[in-house]
């Protein structure tokens, strides 16, 4: 394999480095940033990438292109693309650990879950200030979650796929009460949770940017720790065990974690479908490494995907905007039927 | 069948239908006014023009019943066939994209080519159903193992999101022809005109008394192919004839009444527990009990939160997917 090693403090730190998995996330890194140019130019009021540049960097050429970004275009962006990360790291936690190729934050209810929580408190208490909203999300995930997995465990195995049929019922019953609820609130109250609901990024501003920055900030560096006991879990329960691994804890240590970063997600921006099924099978096609390399070529994918997503939905149809989510959701079905065409004999019933 | 079971099975249906008439008179006097029982029966059956109380009855409340009524019975037959052909306990026309593609094919008919008119509604609303049922089963199929359960629901969950998905691109885009139809799109009976349900009718006429022809040889096919083909029933045809009748079935409920979920997977799991496994009994029993059930989730709907109304079609999610849940767990 086309991998070097590099050794450092004597020994103690090895990192292995495969050439053409760096190679790919470099050339992601690029891509986000040409996507972030991009759409920091195109809008009504349109700027050419020099101008971006210069905004961007302190010294804007008028007042309008200094508040058309950052006021407008550049929050939503970066929040599109945190939001892209969050969910693509979501749902290849999610598949490692449930070592199920199907799971996703959206298709097992987790979104939901987060959905109906936030729905709740922006119709019954309009008032509660919005750093609260990603934290009752992230518990009203947790709950969906947990109840899924207790629903899909039993003694007579095979539970990875259970937890997917389990999952889909469960969502379906959330939104349900999504749905309720947004008939029985105020109309305005409710046609802003509708817009949101479909996975828009347009409303979003500087507050979203900072509490999904205080997540990435805690969030991300126990992913990146959570490297080895995820290279170990993909085995199997016995091999990890036999690595030396606590399953237990580090099962339900990810699975939180992973929750945590969807809730935010859905927090912010709503429930966009699909990126956390579709970046880490695009990530593991680009390239093969190991279970830390993934990780990091998947948050790129999903930035890129969500931010892309976003561009399009925005700059399509214009002046009216697609919400995000659609665009996802009519990407990833394609890659979710082809999923089902090639796992399922592996994973019989 | 012997004398006692005939007898037994009579009754029962009778009964049932004892019960459903119960639910249709009470769906008709619930409302923003209680109307008395009393009254109701003489809107019936002797209306008079000058009486408030008969012209709101006669014009308002009973059509509104009679869509319940109809499009339960339809949707739990429907979800009945499909249960006994694909053998699959979790069956059931919002679940395997029918719904989906029927809604979809609604929504783009009438907002690519302008369909005002109603009466095409039920045929575009059946080839929807169609395409979505073909697709569903052909990437099921495809993949390896075939159509289980398993990826038969994850096919019909993904051709639903997908359609979900264009659908909300779609209305997004044009939103003045769709104004009226965000109600209708969660699945709802209010506001809709007698003329859409006239349209429909021949179709749940059409497509029940197929299910009501073909329940025997469903019997034997639910045994298994080979016992069907054994007892010499000509497996492929029926298939196709229970597709139609499925197909048939759904267009007709979800012109009339928008996507209700899981009230095709409740109700003939439901009867199975009361008149075991002939589809003689199970098609008839399903139709009559699906049409009360519809009927009391919509007086549901109607009154918990009164003044304000529930889709039905959130009521019959809220009731179906537990079930969903429930069956997963102990079926699969």
């Amino acid at each position: 394999m086309s991998t070097t090693t590099l050794i450092g403090f004597g020994g103690r730190l090895a990192l292995r480095v495969p050439y053409r998995a760096a190679l790919v996330s470099l050339g992601l890194t690029f891509a986000i940033i040409g996507v972030l140019t991009w759409s920091l130019m195109t809008g009504s009021y349109p700027l050419d990438s020099t101008q971006v540049w210069a905004t961007l960097f302190g010294n804007s050429p008028s007042d309008t292109a200094s508040t058309v970004v950052w006021e407008f275009r550049f929050p939503r962006t970066l929040v599109a693309l945190l939001v892209g990360a969050f969910l693509a790291l979501s749902g290849a936690a999610l598949q490692y650990v449930t070592r199920n190729p199907l799971a996703d934050p959206s298709l097992v209810g987790v979104s939901q879950g987060a959905a109906l929580v936030v729905v709740s408190v922006t119709i019954l208490a309009p008032g509660m200030g919005s750093y609260l909203r990603p934290i009752l999300a992230f518990g009203g995930s947790l709950a969906v979650a947990a109840l899924i997995l207790l629903a899909s465990s039993s003694r007579r195995g095979g539970d990875t796929l259970r937890f997917i049929l389990m999952g889909i019922g469960v969502a379906a019953l959330i939104s349900s009460f999504t749905s309720a609820l947004l008939t029985y609130g105020d109309i305005d109250r409710a046609m802003s949770a509708l817009g949101w609901l479909a996975g828009s990024v347009h409303s979003v501003g500087w507050d979203e940017v900072r509490w999904l920055s205080v997540t990435a900030f805690f969030v991300i560096p126990a992913f990146m720790a959570a490297a080895r006991p995820l290279s170990a879990i993909r085995f199997g329960e016995d091999v990890a065990t036999g690595l030396g691994i606590r399953v237990r804890m580090a099962r339900w240590g990810l699975i939180i974690l992973a929750v945590a970063l969807a809730a935010t997600a859905v927090a912010a921006v709503g429930a966009l479908g699909f990126v956390g099924l579709v970046a880490p099978h695009l990530a593991r096609r680009l390239a093969h490494s190991g279970v830390g390399m993934h990780l990091v070529l998947t948050g790129l994918t999903g930035a890129l995907l969500v931010g892309l997503a976003d561009f399009a939905g925005r700059a399509a149809f214009a002046p009216i905007q697609i919400p995000a989510g659609l665009v996802t959701a009519i990407i990833g079905v394609p890659v979710f039927v082809a999923l089902i065409l090639r796992t399922q004999a592996r994973s019989q019933l | 069948m012997n004398a006692t079971r005939t007898i037994c099975a009579a009754t029962g249906f009778w009964l049932c239908l004892g019960g459903v008439v119960l639910a249709f008179l009470w769906h008709v006097s619930v409302g923003a006014k209680a109307i008395p029982l009393g009254t109701v029966w003489q809107a019936i059956t002797a209306p008079q023009d000058g009486v408030f109380d008969h012209v709101v009855v006669r014009d308002l409340r009973m059509p509104r019943a009679i869509f319940a009524l109809s499009v339960g019975a339809a949707l739990s037959v429907a979800g009945a066939l499909m249960q006994g052909v694909t053998r699959n306990p979790l069956a059931e026309p919002g679940i395997l994209g029918l719904m989906a593609g029927a809604t979809f094919a609604v929504i783009i008919g009438i907002g690519w080519f302008g369909l005002a008119g109603t009466a095409y509604v039920p045929l575009f609303a059946a080839i929807g159903a169609l395409i979505g049922a073909v697709l569903v089963w052909t990437i099921a199929s495809a993949a390896p193992g075939g159509a289980t359960p398993l990826t038969l629901i994850l096919s019909g969950a993904a051709v639903g999101g997908f359609l979900y998905a264009v659908e909300s691109a779609a209305i997004l885009l044009n939103e003045d022809t769709f104004r009226n139809f965000r109600v209708w799109l969660s699945g709802s009976l209010a506001g809709r005109d007698m003329a859409t349900y006239l349209w429909a009718l021949p179709w749940f006429i059409g497509g029940l008394i197929a299910a009501l022809l073909i329940a025997h040889q469903i019997t034997a096919l639910a045994m298994g192919e080979e016992t069907a083909a054994g007892l010499g029933v000509d497996t492929f045809k029926i298939k196709v004839a229970a597709l139609g009748a499925v197909v048939v079935l759904t267009a007709a409920a979800v012109s009339v009444a928008g996507p209700l979920g899981f009230v095709g997977l409740v109700i003939p799991h439901l009867v199975r527990l009361f008149v075991g496994s002939d589809y003689r009994l199970i098609v008839p029993f399903s139709a009559i009990v699906g049409a009360g059930y519809v009927t009391l989730v919509d007086i549901a709907a109607r009154v918990v939160l009164a003044p304000i109304e529930i889709s039905t079609g959130i009521v019959t999610t809220m009731l179906g997917a537990p079930m969903f849940i429930w069956l997963v767990r102990v079926k699969l």
